[in-house]
């Protein structure tokens, strides 16, 4: 729980020295307790006060690290109930359930090969979840020695622990049947060091398991909150983001852990946007997955920084250097609408993206990022000025203003065309004004 | 240690707006006190609706997928009004008077209200319609299709900051609903709900439709001013407590990752996210889409569905 500006002053020795820069002990309280200044500055400071003030800074969800190497994922760390009051920092993690296949070694190098880029993020198998059987250890290993963080969906105690010994130094995540009994489990999670998920009939209860699973040593919980249909889901998640944030019970800081069976799409949507941190998720079609890291993509993106795409010259369809150059900016979705749009158009092009730092176009002109200069420079760099021999380029309609400038920094006889201001107008001016004119 | 949630308690609430009147078999949407969703802790008399969207001529640019379950009533509106009530199920019927607009047919206000008529008699559900798009074409079809229809309580959608007179006139002389169109914007979205009131449009008949992005295609924007918008309203802010409407089925249907598979996936994450934001009018296309969303807002709300 967070401090107030009088429990803190209560902690500082009160003489009043202004070693800390503040006339008095209470304004420096102040501040620390609003967390603009760190407890450093006080020379006096007790090593209760430096303890009890560690604790309140503490983050209401601990972060918890599943897996080793560069595939390893830390979930939780979460400060917000809404994206927009700041952001949601850790991408949940969308685990693939390996179930048992005799072709067990090709499944798992097609997932570790599988890499789709979307806007600037690469989407991949965050991990693998092992569901207990008589041959799961063996799986475990191969999942982990393929670097993949592995969650182990247990059904005993003694299959829990024949696959957590097998890589226990591969850290994986323990997770015992909802409404097992914990002690077993929790044993074992604590003398290997490893995560461990936790789960209740309710809120009281999983807060209880939580506290439990700590006293008898494990370092890393995830909780695995009831609901037998969305709406009760929906509830737990609330109430446990919400116990968090308000810390209302220390048993519910910690991340949430989901199982999606096949067929439940719906659920791995509410989990995604709803403060789920990690996903089992059993698919047999595969048309889930595209939706649901884009859908992630979209949550987790900070409401501060756009997305924003790579720089460089974007072919659609197969252009040659006949086809027309469009120029626009890099923020994704300015390049998804105007992409979308010329691929509906049928005809083969260029698009320029250049580097305004992910603003739109507009945005962009008025903070300098798309004057003409800096368009040519971009466009030199990127040799979009070699692909074509018409010598045109084509500019959002927004920014004509810019395209005496560009003509001049560009030179050698180019010429800028100014399109429409809107992307759903490019097919007929592509048709009414590019097709006639200059062919 | 035992643990209450306490529930949220807030000043204000959503306006409850009713859809179609006269021959309409009438829908009322808002009236909730809470964050959406969060029947444990507030209530809410109405539950989340689903239209399904037709066109007056055949749509160019639906795909292969979402056609199909249209096959044989594209460009139909009357038949296809009727699909999409009797066996889809739609709460609403959203015609889209794509056909009107001065690149894909031209088609006069005349040849609008006649469609629209046909699809009044044909079905007893509200009726949303939409218009071409911006420019003096919208009023037109609109200001014409709004007479014809007088006191059906038709959802007309949609006025904007930049051209919103024409069409509250209209809604207010023959008893229709209006939607208020903002580009992803609270601000905006707030100033068109003044402006709507000062042209003595009462507010118990509007929608805010804050302008859908769909899954991939801003999809978070839409959803972070939505939560904005509903937490303003619950603030107690009166000039942003209509129920909001989202076009979700013409957005992620837009996708150009629909176009190999899982576009019904791709319509349902969509539609779902915009409920847990605050969406209370969803317009679908594909009816499969449909069922899915029901049977889960069945869960919160109760109904058959509800396993």
């Amino acid at each position: 729980m967070p401090l107030t500006g009088l429990q803190v002053f209560k902690l500082l020795p009160n003489t009043n020295c202004r070693e800390c820069g503040y006339p008095t002990c209470l304004a420096f309280a102040m501040k620390l307790a609003a967390g603009k200044e760190s407890l450093e500055k006080c020379p006096y400071a007790s090593p209760e006060a430096c303890a009890a003030l560690g604790a309140a800074s503490a983050p209401p969800i601990r972060g918890v690290t599943i897996g080793r190497g560069p595939r390893a994922i830390t979930v939780g760390e979460e400060t917000v109930f809404f994206r927009h009051e700041k952001t949601f920092v850790r991408r949940p993690g969308l685990f693939r359930v390996l179930n048992p296949a005799s072709d067990r070694d090709t499944l798992l190098d097609s997932w570790r090969a599988l890499r789709i880029d979307r806007a600037g993020e690469t989407f991949q198998v965050d991990g693998v979840a092992i569901p207990e059987s008589p041959g799961s250890p063996d799986d475990a290993a191969a999942a982990a020695e393929r670097g993949f963080p592995v969650a182990l969906l247990a059904a005993t105690p003694q299959g829990a622990s024949a696959m957590a010994e097998r890589i226990k130094d591969h850290r994986p995540l323990l997770v015992p049947p909802p409404g097992a009994d914990l002690g077993a489990y929790a044993g074992l999670a604590a003398r290997l060091g490893v995560p461990l998920v936790v789960s209740g009939a309710d809120l009281n209860a999983l807060a209880t398991a939580a506290m439990d699973a700590t006293r008898a040593g494990v370092a890393d919980i995830l909780l695995e909150p009831p609901g037998a249909d969305l709406c009760g889901l929906h509830h737990n998640l609330s109430g446990i983001r919400r116990c968090a944030l308000d810390r209302i019970h220390p048993g519910l800081g910690h991340p949430v852990f989901l199982r999606i069976a096949a067929g439940e799409f719906e659920k791995a949507v509410l989990g995604i946007t709803k403060f789920a941190s990690l996903l089992a998720i059993e698919d047999h079609g595969g048309e889930t997955w595209l939706p649901l890291w884009t859908l992630r993509q979209n949550i987790y993106t900070d409401p501060q920084k756009p997305l924003q795409m790579q720089p460089g010259v974007y072919s659609i369809g197969e252009p040659d250097a006949k086809s027309p150059l469009l120029v626009t900016t890099n923020f994704s979705l300015t390049y998804f609408i105007v992409s979308t749009e010329l691929e509906a158009t049928g005809l083969a092009c260029h698009l320029a993206v250049v580097d305004a730092e992910g603003l739109s176009v507009l945005t962009a002109w008025s903070a300098g990022k798309f004057s003409g200069d800096r368009v040519a420079k971009s466009l030199r760099a990127m040799q979009a000025t070699e692909r074509v021999s018409h010598r045109t380029a084509i500019i959002p309609g927004y920014v004509s203003v810019i395209s005496g400038e560009l003509e001049d920094a560009l030179g050698d006889g180019w010429r800028v065309l100014v399109g429409p201001q809107e992307a759903s107008d490019i097919a007929p001016f592509l048709r009414d004004v590019w097709e006639t004119v200059f062919r | 240690m035992s643990l209450e949630l306490k529930p949220k308690r807030w000043a204000g609430a959503i306006r409850e707006v009713t859809l179609g009147s006269g021959s309409r078999r009438p829908v009322t949407v808002g009236g909730g006190n809470g964050l959406p969703l969060h029947t444990f802790e507030a209530s809410f008399p109405h539950r989340p609706v689903f239209a399904l969207e037709i066109t007056d001529v055949a749509p160019p640019r639906w795909i292969d997928t979402v056609r199909q379950p249209w096959n044989g009533v594209l460009g139909q509106p009357a038949a296809a009004a009727r699909r999409a009530v009797d066996e889809f199920g739609a709460d609403l019927v959203m015609l889209h008077l794509m056909g009107t607009h001065p690149d894909r047919g031209n088609r006069s206000p005349d040849d609008a209200a006649a469609d629209v008529r046909a699809v009044l008699e044909s079905v007893r559900v509200p009726l949303i319609v939409k218009g071409p798009g911006a420019g003096p074409k919208q009023n037109d079809v609109l200001a014409r299709v709004a007479e014809e229809c007088q006191g059906e309580g038709l959802v007309l959608h949609s006025a904007c900051q930049e051209e919103y007179k024409t069409l509250a006139a209209v809604a207010v002389a023959y008893g229709h609903v209006l939607v208020a169109e903002s580009p992803i914007d609270m601000n905006i979205a707030k100033q068109l709900n003044i402006l709507l009131s000062d042209a003595s449009m009462d507010l118990r008949h509007t929608l805010i439709d804050p302008l859908t992005g769909g899954l991939g295609y801003g999809l978070e924007y839409t959803y972070s001013v939505m939560e904005r918008i509903r937490l303003a309203a619950l603030g107690g802010d009166a000039m942003l407590s209509s129920p909001m409407i989202c076009l979700v089925g013409e957005e992620a249907w837009k996708a150009k990752e629909v176009k190999v598979s899982g576009g019904v996936h791709w319509e349902v994450a969509t539609a779902l996210t915009l409920i847990e934001a605050g969406a209370e009018v969803l317009v679908l296309r594909h009816p499969e889409a449909l069922a899915r969303l029901r049977k889960q807002v069945d869960c919160w709300f109760g109904g058959e569905t509800c396993r």
